[in-house]
């Protein structure tokens, strides 16, 4: 029993530590601003109440912005609005999705003035909307999720499909085994649909190349990712592209001398067999909602962007065979006069057409609910997309 | 090797936890100081920062209490278990199971009022944890199977199953392919106390202080200190083990699943991380608490500070893996100070400390 007591006095000695500090820190608090280098506080919060426009953004990530990945390229969006807006930022990494340390994050972020907060992590959808219903001075952006409100939250995505359109033409053109593999994270629409867009664009320059999915299950997993890549190539495919935030997919091409279409940023620094990637460019939409902060007019919106608005892109390779192929349906993506699955026929996977030039042709049902989504003569729409559960017809694999 | 070895003390040394750890958290911090240094931060701005806000103001305190929560139950059940020398590493999987009982009884019945569907939620959750530890329990006492390998393993199912439920039959018809479950009704949700804390921390000292007064007073703590201490022992006055192991593990794997239940109210619906790794922390917070439930609350809450601060500072520009490394320090400082409470280096010429070489790890904390 003494024992205990004696842990237990222990622990108490810990938390005596911890308080006296932080009794001398309310102290320095209140006497002086000597962080005003890094928040800028006292002043700027009165003018903030004043003209209106006074905005600061933060950011909330889920991981560390090193990643190269998701994370790094909110980061990088954070940089780049930072330059274009003239607004003070700031970005808190490593935060996990639906706990405490969220909500910690975000007050620190309101107490110190922060009146634009991105949260950067599907998880942080609830927690950021309850955020929002309490503070209706500071404006919330959700990325990526579903829901809004009328007034300060907003959440945005990009149509990556569209340049997984072109990286497809790229793999299409490089592949000489005529097998090309997919390192893929979830079964869930938006991975799918990113895959069908890819043999899409292979079909479109290589009719003969097919594309094996390999799932995996992690959005961060080097071991697991590492192995399916190894799979596929063992299977024979020559060019492999992938779904996920680690590089093991390409380390795992480049050591079997393939070719490597990567996703989220420039990989060509870390992987001797990048070609290129569709990549993120959050700047843009960072700075729009900044701007629309900044001048009292942000209005909250489920935005869906795509490669016109900036937020998504690709680099068109100049050794590609295809790269004028490539210049050409990204010069009519930007033009909007290319859309890719609102064009010519496209078969599952058991040879049903279910789009044809922008006509929905079958009954498509929501995978999860067995609604109905639309039917044969329906136009193409978005709610298409946002469910979309087949595979088109030079896919092997499941969608499972 | 080198002849340098750990000895058990023939007796705790006196007053020498209270030392170790001061001694412990000082070279934990000065270590990370020297990280700070590097990083180019002042470290006694950041440590101010940390203490201010885990304990700086009544928000604080509510942060750091809602952090210690799940920490301080997940940590006595893992120490429920330990304090009779059995391993519950099962308590992440136990924390989903919970979850997902919780809200399969919200489902069952989303107009109950609200007290009642909470009540109904917590105790729903509590037996699905214990259900999932009840298979190890049976197999650690009738068959003598190690229970720290089906503990861990069930982990694996459970996540699995949680991830089917989001990701299929459970899944939100609204979220757009988005794997989540529909939120839960809105009386579901747990009241406020006090600034950011809900109620789910008088729940937690509730539990914490029943355990920790009946497993230090009762006979049946008593009882199940002598099962940890030796078998042998236990049998020989009439102790059931295979009884004891059972209730013990099941009892672990309830308060485990609790803590899933508690989490429902915190996050609106099941999701896939809702455990979040709050499991395998508990078993940290059970070995620094020397497996003792009555040490788990302390321990628990100066680990939830040490988070919140954590976080505090990553939004001072240290980076994330600073910070967190200054977390782990801390806790490897006071785990480190703990073996030298209780066990001492003897050197290659010494006689002493008899048979203690042979002796596990897994002792310092019985």
């Amino acid at each position: 029993m003494t024992s205990t007591k004696k842990a237990l006095l222990a622990l108490l000695t810990v938390l005596a530590m911890f308080a006296a500090a932080c009794g001398s820190d309310a102290a320095t608090d209140t006497s002086s601003s000597d962080e005003s280098d890094a928040s800028d506080e006292a002043g700027d919060d009165g003018e903030a109440m004043a003209d209106g426009g006074d905005v600061k953004a933060a950011f909330v990530m889920v991981a560390p912005v090193g990643d190269a990945g998701w994370n790094f390229m909110h980061n990088e969006g954070r940089i780049g609005a930072e330059a274009a807006t003239g607004v003070e930022t700031a970005f808190v990494e490593s935060i996990p999705e639906g706990g405490a340390e969220f909500d910690e994050a975000v007050q620190n972020f309101i107490d110190e003035g922060y009146n634009v907060i991105f949260t950067t992590s599907f998880g942080y959808m609830d927690a950021t909307e309850k955020f929002a219903a309490d503070n209706p001075d500071v404006i919330f952006e959700h990325i990526s999720g579903f829901k809004m409100n009328d007034t300060n939250f907003g959440n945005t995505f990009g149509r990556m499909y569209q340049p997984r359109y072109i990286a497809g033409m790229a793999a299409g053109a490089a592949t000489e085994s005529n097998k090309i593999g997919y390192v893929a994270a979830f079964p869930i629409p938006e991975v799918i649909r990113g895959i069908n867009a890819f043999a899409l664009g292979v079909k479109a320059v290589n009719p003969d190349a097919t594309v094996e999915v390999a799932w995996t299950s992690t959005w961060f997993g080097i071991a697991e990712e590492g192995a399916a890549a190894q799979a596929l190539i063992d299977t024979g495919a020559d060019v492999l592209s992938m779904h996920q935030d680690s590089t093991a997919t390409g380390a795992a091409i480049s050591d079997a001398g393939g070719t490597f279409i990567g996703y989220h940023s420039d990989m060509s620094a870390q992987v001797p067999a990048y070609l290129t990637a569709p990549v993120w460019n959050w700047t843009p939409r960072y700075s729009a909602v900044i701007e629309a902060a900044k001048a009292g007019t942000y209005t909250p919106e489920a935005w869906w962007g795509g490669m016109a608005d900036g937020v998504v892109d690709i680099e068109v390779p100049a050794s590609s065979p295809v790269a004028d192929d490539m210049q050409a349906v990204k010069d009519s993506i930007l033009a909007g006069e290319f859309d890719v699955f609102d064009q010519g026929t496209i078969t599952d996977q058991e040879g049903n057409v279910i789009i044809e030039d922008g006509v929905v042709q079958a009954e498509l049902l929501d995978p999860f609910s067995g609604d109905p989504v639309a039917g044969p003569g329906d136009e193409l729409h978005d709610g298409v997309l946002a469910t979309m559960s087949f595979f088109v017809d030079n896919v092997i694999g499941t969608v499972e | 090797m080198f002849g340098f070895r750990l000895a058990k003390r023939d007796q705790a040394l006196p007053g020498g936890q209270v030392l170790a750890f001061g001694i412990g958290l000082i070279v934990a911090l000065a270590f990370g100081a020297v990280l700070l240094v590097v990083a180019g931060h002042s470290p006694v701005e950041i440590y101010l920062k940390m203490a201010d806000a885990a304990f700086g103001s009544p928000q604080a305190w509510s942060t750091t209490l809602t952090q210690a929560v799940p920490l301080g139950l997940a940590g006595l059940a893992v120490a429920v278990a330990g304090s009779m020398g059995l391993w519950n590493i099962g308590a992440e999987g136990q924390i989903i199971a919970g979850a997902i009982a919780g809200s399969w009884v919200a489902r069952l019945g989303p107009d109950l009022p609200g007290p009642m569907l909470i009540t109904l939620m917590l105790i729903g959750a509590a037996i699905g944890g214990g259900l999932l530890a009840l298979g190890p329990a049976i197999a650690r006492a009738h068959l003598g199977v190690n229970e720290i390998i089906t503990t861990l393993m069930l982990n694996e199912i459970a996540l699995r199953t949680v991830r089917y439920l989001v990701n299929g039959p459970w899944k939100d018809p609204t979220s757009i392919g988005f794997p989540v479950a529909p939120e839960l009704p809105e009386q579901a949700a747990l009241p406020t106390l006090f600034e950011r804390a809900d109620i789910s921390v008088l729940i937690a000292a509730a539990v914490l202080i029943v355990f920790g007064f009946y497993a230090a007073r009762s006979k049946w703590g008593f009882e199940l200190r002598i099962a940890g201490s030796s078998e042998k022992a236990a049998e020989y006055v009439g102790i059931s083990l295979k009884r004891k192991i059972l209730t013990v593990l099941v009892l672990s794997g309830a308060i485990a699943g609790l803590v899933g239940g508690l989490r429902l109210g915190a996050t609106d619906r099941i999701v896939e991380g809702v455990a979040e790794g709050w499991g395998f922390a508990g078993i940290i917070v059970a070995a620094l608490a020397l497996m003792r439930p009555s040490g788990v609350a302390a321990v628990a809450i100066a680990f939830g500070a040490l988070r919140v601060g954590g976080v505090a500072i990553k939004g001072q520009g240290v980076p994330a893996s600073i910070a967190e490394i200054i977390q782990a320090l801390v806790l490897l400082g006071a785990l480190g100070a703990a073996v030298f409470t209780t066990y001492r280096i003897v050197g290659p010429n010494s006689n002493s400390g008899g048979d203690a070489t042979s002796r596990d790890m897994s002792e310092v904390a019985s």
